[in-house]
């Protein structure tokens, strides 16, 4: 007689322990999705890039330096790893990409130096570019613009300048926070 | 009789004068045909120089040594013995020259340097240097992005290839790079 009785009420715990349980996997299973997608908006977006001829202002930057800086910015961009894919300036492929930032470099300060000067003095002949990164999305918008300078001044070539300022910008890039950030999302483009 | 003999000898001597002058003509003019042909620039003949490659020609190690060849309508970096890489002449859209002073002896140098007593290894580098010329090219690849190579040859042999190259009918840029104005102050502050 009382198994019968208490047979409603072992129904009723079970029967409330199911839909909880249910419950709690299915909100479980809507806050993954939400952190997913939130994931796929902002950091997961794999970004690429297309690196500018490098512009050389008002000041009469030999051919050499444009080039070599140019060439150093691909390849230590390539090194970062933080895009999809780095593209050369004109590359028909930028067309076809969504997420695509546009890198432009504009030479602010030049110092010419002498690597015979460095040898004998040790303190004067030094070798300075300072320049203007910016990144742009294609609508314009401006979303990291810095000052970087790349400079020798004690061993090495005038043009191992370009190499370091190459890798300083690189890394300017890499540990800015502009990658998904809410910034940079604001302006992820539509498709 | 012997008026006739004379005549006849005269016309004869003056017949022989005309056939040496002639062919002495037509031996000038096929000499001088030949000299020209043989000192002209041929459109076709391979063109090779030594060059050091700094950066940016595809599949080609930075700062290695090599030969620089321009032939038929390409140019091509080769290191010894080992396969090329090369460039399209119809994709090279500028050439530019430019000067360089550097230090030499590479690194037992610097080593050297820095070992010598006093600092007297700062005077060995003020003599320890060396010109050079710097060619620049600027090319586009088949996707149309813009690539910039960077060869480094002795003094005045970049010249012969930016003419070489410009014979060939690439845009070559105002001459001189604005390098050759920085190495002119390098050595007049060198000269101080």
């Amino acid at each position: 007689m009382t198994t019968s009785k208490s047979n409603p009420w072992i129904f009723c715990v079970a029967a409330t322990v199911t839909i909880a349980v249910a419950l709690s996997g299915r909100l479980a299973g809507q806050t993954a999705a939400v952190k997913s997608s939130g994931e796929s908006s902002g950091s997961g977006t794999q970004w690429s890039v297309q690196v500018e001829w490098i512009d050389p202002g008002d000041l009469d930057l030999a051919h050499s330096f444009q080039v070599a800086i140019y060439e150093n910015l691909l390849e230590e961009l390539n090194k970062t790893k933080r895009f999809k894919q780095v593209l050369r300036a004109g590359d028909s492929k930028a067309s076809e990409l969504p997420d695509l930032l546009i890198l432009k470099t504009t030479v602010v300060k030049y110092t010419p130096g002498s690597e015979t000067q460095r040898a004998v003095t040790t303190v004067s002949g030094a070798t300075k570019l300072t320049v203007q990164s910016q990144l742009i999305t294609r609508d314009g918008k401006i979303v990291l613009d810095r000052t970087v300078q790349g400079n020798v001044l004690f061993f090495g070539s005038n043009l191992r300048a370009t190499h370091n300022l190459a890798r300083n910008i690189a890394k300017v890039i890499k540990q800015s926070e502009w990658l998904g950030s809410e910034r940079l999302a604001r302006y992820s483009p539509v498709i | 009789m012997s008026r006739l003999f004379v005549l006849k000898n005269h016309k004869r001597g003056c017949f022989g004068r005309h056939a040496v002058l002639s062919l002495w003509a037509l031996l000038l003019c096929s000499s001088v045909g030949a000299w020209a042909q043989s000192t002209a620039p041929s459109a076709n003949a391979p063109f090779t120089i030594g060059a050091t490659h700094l950066l940016g020609f595809p599949n080609t190690k930075n700062n290695c040594n090599g030969s620089l060849t321009i032939k038929d309508d390409a140019l091509r970096f080769a290191q010894d013995a080992k396969p090329g890489a090369e460039v399209k002449i119809a994709s090279v859209q500028g050439v530019f020259l430019g000067s360089e002073s550097k230090q030499v002896g590479g690194t037992p140098a610097k080593l050297g340097k820095a070992a010598a007593p006093f600092g007297s290894g700062r005077v060995i580098s003020l003599f320890a240097h060396a010109k050079y010329d710097t060619l620049t090219l600027e090319y586009v690849d088949s996707n149309g992005g813009v690539h910039g190579a960077l060869f480094q040859l002795k003094k005045g042999q970049a010249e012969l290839v930016r003419n070489e190259v410009v014979a060939r009918g690439v845009y070559s840029g105002s001459g001189e790079d604005q390098a050759t104005k920085q190495s002119t102050s390098e050595v007049t502050h060198d000269d101080k």
